[in-house]
């Protein structure tokens, strides 16, 4: 399938060796939601801005919808790019920013747009900078649903938002995006929380590209086992373990690897359970032990 | 083109703040200049003693509280429109094209709106209190049309020396900011230096600018204008979001 985000050997850098971005080649394919995740200062942000013409490249393609992006009126009229750190004009109010949205992109739901200020009890009259973080955040994901953009950047969408309002979020982003399927990139830390929406991860260490995997391909990289001590003791000697935990005479480790056949059948022997593991401790795993990451792509 | 008016409106969106609230500034100067005026014409027993009032108000910078906050929309809009409208998926150059228009429209109102104040004032023999508000250096002395050139031009000047100082600052920072100030200020610095220094030279730099007629002017200020535009649209090509 064509990709509808494409990077070729894209770097960003600044002056003093500071490499934002470096050697970033991924491929995502139309009509999915892609994570982009990794540590604060990774290199997250910059990849989005670059991905929206906000930035200029050191080196290296890139192509959004079939074409660079950069002062591409065609490729931008077609995005839509929520960003945590997003500033407003002074004495902006919601209602402002919306009016001058719902005029650049074409498939703007109106409808949508009215439910979702209802959800997230945004008051669209008050001056933008007395509204608070949760506030301030809604305002970007009212634009971004609202907008029904084929390809949308969420760079970190729900900043200050309450758990209730960060399970609307989700619920819309998913409901919305069975009825009108595009391409969604959502760079988050809250991994555990978008997890089952995930279909492809992308996960970036100190400018690089770490993991570049489908999110079913990536789970099964490792899983849960659980049991008692002494067995899950003997049945992870000699792997590779994320995690481990103990609490009475019970035990649960987190183990790197599919299960194989010979796996299974020394799970079954030692009465050990093994269950999915966590997506967000996987990422943490994967991106502290980078050589491990490199391995397993 | 619509994407270009989309750019127009974030500007304009807030219309109270561009297009009333400079005028309420103006109204505010202008009670003030007004109870002067007043205030003045009851202390005097002759009214040919006000000829020095009138004289003297040539250079009275009221008129300053609405070209003031005028010339720094050029900052406004690169430091906090540029960045909305980029996150909203506009181009640069649809930013650069929308925001001319503007600048264009700000400039032409407040401009009609000056020069009709400044006939009116001229008029009536400043409102019938000899005072000067609008007919003034700054604004221009001459005919209805050289005030309106003259306020046009100097609207569009300061506009664009904001809009490609704040873009200075989006691509290179506060050092780059400093940096090319500083090289601005170094060549009148130079000038006056030498001025001071050499004898009799300050003299004639003095006559020199007294000898410069009112088309002169214009066509430095046009300049300097022309100059930033050229500036502001070759930087904004690559700037980036701060």
């Amino acid at each position: 399938m064509t990709a509808v985000i494409e990077t070729t050997s894209l770097s960003k850098h600044y002056p003093k060796g500071v490499r934002a971005l470096d050697d970033v080649s991924i491929a995502l394919e139309p009509n999915r939601i892609h994570a982009l995740l990794g540590r604060n200062g990774a290199g997250k942000t910059t990849l989005m801005q670059l991905l929206t013409g906000q930035l200029v490249a050191t080196s290296g393609d890139m192509r959004v919808l079939g074409d660079h992006p950069f002062e591409n009126a065609q490729v931008l009229s077609q995005t839509c790019f929520i960003q945590e750190s997003q500033k407003y004009p002074d004495g902006f109010r919601a209602q402002d920013v919306l009016a001058v949205a719902r005029t650049l992109h074409p498939q703007w739901d109106e409808d949508l747009e009215r439910q979702l200020i209802a959800d997230f009890r945004l008051p669209t009259d008050r001056q933008i900078k007395k509204l608070s973080r949760g506030q301030l955040s809604a305002i970007g994901i009212v634009v971004g649903l609202a907008s029904r953009a084929p390809v949308t950047f969420f760079d970190e969408p729900y900043l200050g938002l309450d758990a209730v309002a960060r399970q609307l979020f989700y619920d819309h982003l998913l409901a919305d995006f069975a009825e009108h399927p595009r391409t969604i990139l959502l760079s988050t830390h809250l991994i555990d929380e978008v997890a089952n929406l995930l279909e492809h991860v992308v996960v970036i260490d100190e400018g690089r590209v770490l993991i570049d995997a489908d999110a079913d391909e990536l789970r099964g990289r490792a899983y849960d086992v659980s049991g008692r001590v002494d067995a899950v003791t003997a049945y992870v000697a000699g792997r590779e373990v994320v995690a481990q935990q103990r609490m009475g005479g019970l035990a649960n480790a987190t183990v790197i690897g599919p299960i194989d056949a010979a796996a299974r059948a020394e799970l079954d022997a030692a009465d050990l359970t093994t269950s999915p593991v966590s997506l967000q401790a996987l990422v943490v795993h994967l991106t502290r032990t980078p050589e491990l990451a490199a391995a397993s792509r | 083109m619509f994407r270009t008016a989309s750019v127009i409106r974030l500007h304009t969106q807030q219309r109270f703040n561009t297009f009333v609230l400079p005028f309420i500034i103006l109204a505010i100067a202008f009670a003030v200049v007004l109870a002067i005026g007043v205030i003045a014409n009851l202390s005097v027993d002759d009214p040919s003693q006000l000829d020095g009032m009138h004289e003297g108000m040539r250079w009275n910078g009221a008129v300053w509280s609405v070209l003031g906050p005028l010339m720094g929309f050029g900052f406004t809009a690169m430091l906090q429109i540029f960045p909305l409208s980029l996150g909203l998926g506009i181009t640069r150059r649809e930013f650069a094209a929308g925001t001319l228009a503007v600048f264009g429209i700000i400039a032409a109102l407040f401009t009609t709106a000056i020069t009709v104040l400044k006939s009116i004032e001229q008029a009536t023999d400043g409102f019938g209190l000899r005072i000067r508000m609008f007919d003034v250096v700054y604004v221009g002395m001459g005919d209805w049309w050289q005030t309106a050139v003259q306020t046009f031009l100097l609207l569009l000047m300061a506009m664009f020396l904001g809009a490609a100082v704040s873009t200075v600052y989006l691509r290179w920072g506060q050092r780059g900011l400093w940096i090319s100030l500083t090289s601005l200020a170094l060549v009148p610095f130079l000038v006056v230096s030498i001025a001071f220094v050499v004898p009799g030279m300050m003299e004639q730099v003095f006559i020199a600018v007294g000898s410069v007629p009112w088309i002169g002017w214009m066509g430095i200020v046009a300049l300097i204008g022309a100059l930033a535009a050229g500036a502001w649209v070759l930087l904004i090509r690559r700037a980036p979001v701060r």
